[in-house]
Order: C-alpha cells, then structure tokens, then sequence
C-alpha cells in the first residue's frame, strides 16, 4: 500500500486482499501474499469477506454451451484414469481439511540427506532434452524417489510440468500424495493430490506455472492434503 | 457457497445414470473420489456450460477455452481426494481453476503473441438453453450480479473487469490506465466491498 493513498487498505499489509482474490498478483507476489497470509490474520479476514464476492463474478459471463467433443475428450481421459486407477482410500474420515503440519520444511533436510547417503533415495542421473507431442520443446528430468524400485520423471514444457511416476507403493491407509512446488526454499501446496494405479503408475499434472521453480516434491499427507508438508519427501525432481 | 442441487445420501455400489442425477454435488464426489468416471460424467454435465461461459469470456477464443476447461477438468478429476466440501462447493472449486488456468494461458499468450488482436468467435456465442431450474436461478443470479456490477462507480467496475476478466496484473492495469498502482489496489478494493453489500451481505462496505 502507498502510504499516501488514501483509497488503500488499512494495516500496512499492501491492500493485496483484492488483487488476490481477482487473481490479479504477479506471480511473486502472489507467492509472499499467500506466505503473508499464514502469519497476518488482518489480511485472512479481509480475503474471506471479498472472496465470496469474486466467487459470484462468474456469473457475469454470458452463458454459452460447451461443445459436445469437448465432453468426449475429457471422458475419454477420465474413464481411462480410472481403468488403471485403483479405488482411493475408502471414505473413512468426516473431515478433509488442510492438516497441521508436524514439523516444517527445514526439518526435513538432515532426513533427506540421510536418507540419501544411506543410498535409499536413486540418484538423478540424467536431464534428458526430446521433443514434446505438441511440438515444442520438453526437458525430462528423473526424479530422486524414496521407494526402491520405484521411478519418477517430471516433464517439462512451455513452463508447465507433469508427474510420471512408477511402480511408486500406494500411500498408506488415509493418506494421498501432494505435490508441492519450492521456489524459495519453502514449499507451497498445490491442489494436486494422488493415489497411484495398482500397478503403482500415476500421472499428475503440476498445476500453475514452474517459471522459477527449483524443484518440486510429492509427500505422504493426510487426505485432503496439508497446507505444509507433514513428512518428509518421497520424490524430489531439481528444476534447476 | 452451498450446492444447489437436492441432497440424497450417496449409496456404494452401482447407480442407475437417472439415480446419479438427484445426487447432490457433495454426494457425487464421495464417488469420483473411488474413481467413478459415471459419478464424474454427472459433475460434468452439471458444470460444463458455466465453466466453459468463464474460460470463454475471459480467453476469447474458443480453442483456447476449451483446453482451459480440459485442464480444469482433468485437474479436478485427478485431485479429487482434496475436495472438502466444508471448504467450498464443487462449482466454486471448479471456477477457481477454470479461472486460474484462464489467467495462466492469458499470460503465456501475451508474452508468446503479443500483438493479437481477441475477438475471435464473439460471433459464435450461442445461449444455452434454460433447461431446468437450476439455470434459471444461475440466470438470476448473472443479473443480480450484472445489476450489483452497474452500481459501482465506472473507475471501479473497470478495473475488477480487468483483473478478473483480463487476466491482467494490477501493475498491468495501472499501466494501461496511467494511475498509481495504489490507487488501482485501492479501486478494487472498494468495489469488490461495495459489491458485497449489495449483493446482501449483512457487512457494510468499507467507506
């Protein structure tokens, strides 16, 4: 906020609340609201109250039909997921809300690094350069994977990623796998959450952009995901 | 916000499409989270044109859209064990990614086809039909909104316009408007609390 703005919001915390939840933030900014946001209860609240109304904003758009292929494309995906997909968890727990987290990001490291040097953890081993289906260029990075046997590669395109993972074991009982995204050192939830087919494969796309990204991880959460990693990684990709 | 369809309890096992139909949202997704694609095919059905209205208003185009509302789909599809629906309802959790992967494929075509002129297909807007109850309460709701957007002062409609609709940063706004990034901060602000109030939430609008 500029001090000497007189329309700004109050509470010296930039009057980001509205571009916020109009999704008008850079993308920097975006990533230190939504830091400022855990620790500013001023900024939570006034993002509460507007968020409902940019929630109604959709229906200012006028209402056209959806083309009928565009159904087909999609189910054609879904039914072929599911296919190969096992059942999720059964439905158990009454509440999914974001988990409190056990312990924070920089607890994880020593674990990680031990973790490594007792050579569990596959080493990456390569960044492979290929040509991407739509044309345009992919990078493929093998990702380090906890699980013995298992494999992941994170593939990269035009600044977005997607997740193939392999022979990964199933979470365990009420659990899924979240991915996060690190660009400062801390990682940040994304909506993608996921078991693996009983064959142990999955594909997950990384959501929003990777453009300054360093690395992204999956981790066993609670279902419903956590809103900060509650256990240490088990797949860890370097994108840079 | 809460689900505008009937409540059932949902049932394990196989369902009759008509059976999945009276299901509500929350109920249906109880099933899409054990992979029902039939239990996903109805969430589908029951969202598709609203998405696609969203993505299409804001991307102008209607290839575009439509990989829009094919990556917000698929992306519920494959995080459906976060869905809680005491945290939002599948139609606001849905938007919320048709709208942030609208702002993303905005973005990435203003830095790759700086220059392109939208409008494509304004003339291929079609109406859908108002089949049930359902779209006749969302039209309600579109001019309850329109009506409510009407209100505002123009600098302030304009610029959550922008923003929501756009895709674009409020840095960008303030640069297209030549005014303060403050000021535009400060232009949404007031509007989106003005739009509470009457849109008739209770909490007077910041004066």
């Amino acid at each position: 906020m500029s001090a000497q703005d007189p329309q700004a919001s109050p509470g010296g915390c930039d009057g980001n609340a509205a571009p916020y939840v109009l999704g008008s933030l850079t993308e920097e900014e975006h990533t230190q609201f939504v830091l400022h946001l855990e620790s500013c209860a001023v900024c939570r609240e006034e993002v509460a109250s507007l968020q409902e109304v940019a929630q109604a904003l959709p229906a200012l758009a006028p209402l056209v039909q959806a083309p009928a292929e565009l159904k087909d494309r999609i189910m054609a995906t879904v039914r072929q997921e599911a296919s190969l997909s096992a059942p999720a968890a059964h439905s158990t727990a009454t509440a999914r809300g974001r988990s409190t987290p056990a312990g924070s990001w920089l607890g994880w490291r020593p674990a990680l690094a031990g973790a490594m040097l007792a050579g569990i953890l596959v080493a990456l081993v390569a960044v492979v350069l290929g040509s991407g289906g739509g044309g345009g260029q992919t990078r493929v990075i093998d990702a380090q994977v906890l699980a013995p046997r298992a494999s992941a590669k994170l593939r990269v395109s035009e600044g977005h990623a997607e997740l193939d993972v392999a022979d990964m074991p199933q979470p365990t009982a009420g659990r899924v796998y979240e991915v996060w995204i690190v660009r400062a050192g801390t990682p940040q939830p994304t909506d993608a959450l996921f078991t693996v087919s009983a064959s142990g494969q999955a594909t997950v796309g990384v959501p929003g952009s990777v453009s300054g990204v360093k690395e992204i991880l999956v981790s066993s959460e609670p279902r419903g995901g956590s809103s900060s990693p509650t256990r240490a990684p088990v797949i860890v990709a370097h994108l840079s | 916000m809460t689900s505008m369809f009937k409540s059932t309890r949902a049932t394990g096992g196989e369902d009759s499409p008509e059976r999945l139909r009276v299901l509500a949202d929350e109920e249906l997704m109880q099933l899409v989270y054990t992979s029902r694609p039939d239990a996903f095919e109805v969430i589908y059905d029951r969202h598709a044109d609203v998405a696609f209205s969203l993505a299409y208003r804001m991307c102008k185009q209607r290839a575009l859209a439509e990989d829009v509302v094919q990556e917000a789909f698929l992306s519920l599809w494959r995080s459906r064990a976060r869905y809680d629906g005491a945290r939002g309802s599948v139609r606001t959790w849905l938007l919320g990614i048709v709208h942030n992967r609208a702002i993303d494929a905005l973005r990435r075509r203003t830095v790759r086809d700086r220059g392109i002129v939208d409008g494509e297909g304004i003339e291929e807007r079609v109406a859908a039909p108002e089949r049930t109850d359902v779209e006749v309460a969302r039209r309600e709701e579109a001019r309850e909104v329109r009506h409510a957007l009407a209100q505002l002062p123009g600098e302030q409609s304009r610029v959550i316009e922008l923003a929501y609709f756009g895709g674009l940063t409020h840095v960008q706004i303030a640069q297209m408007l030549d005014t303060p990034v403050g000021t535009i901060k400060g232009r949404m602000r007031l509007g989106l609390s003005k739009l509470r109030v009457t849109l008739g939430d209770p909490v007077e609008a910041v004066q």
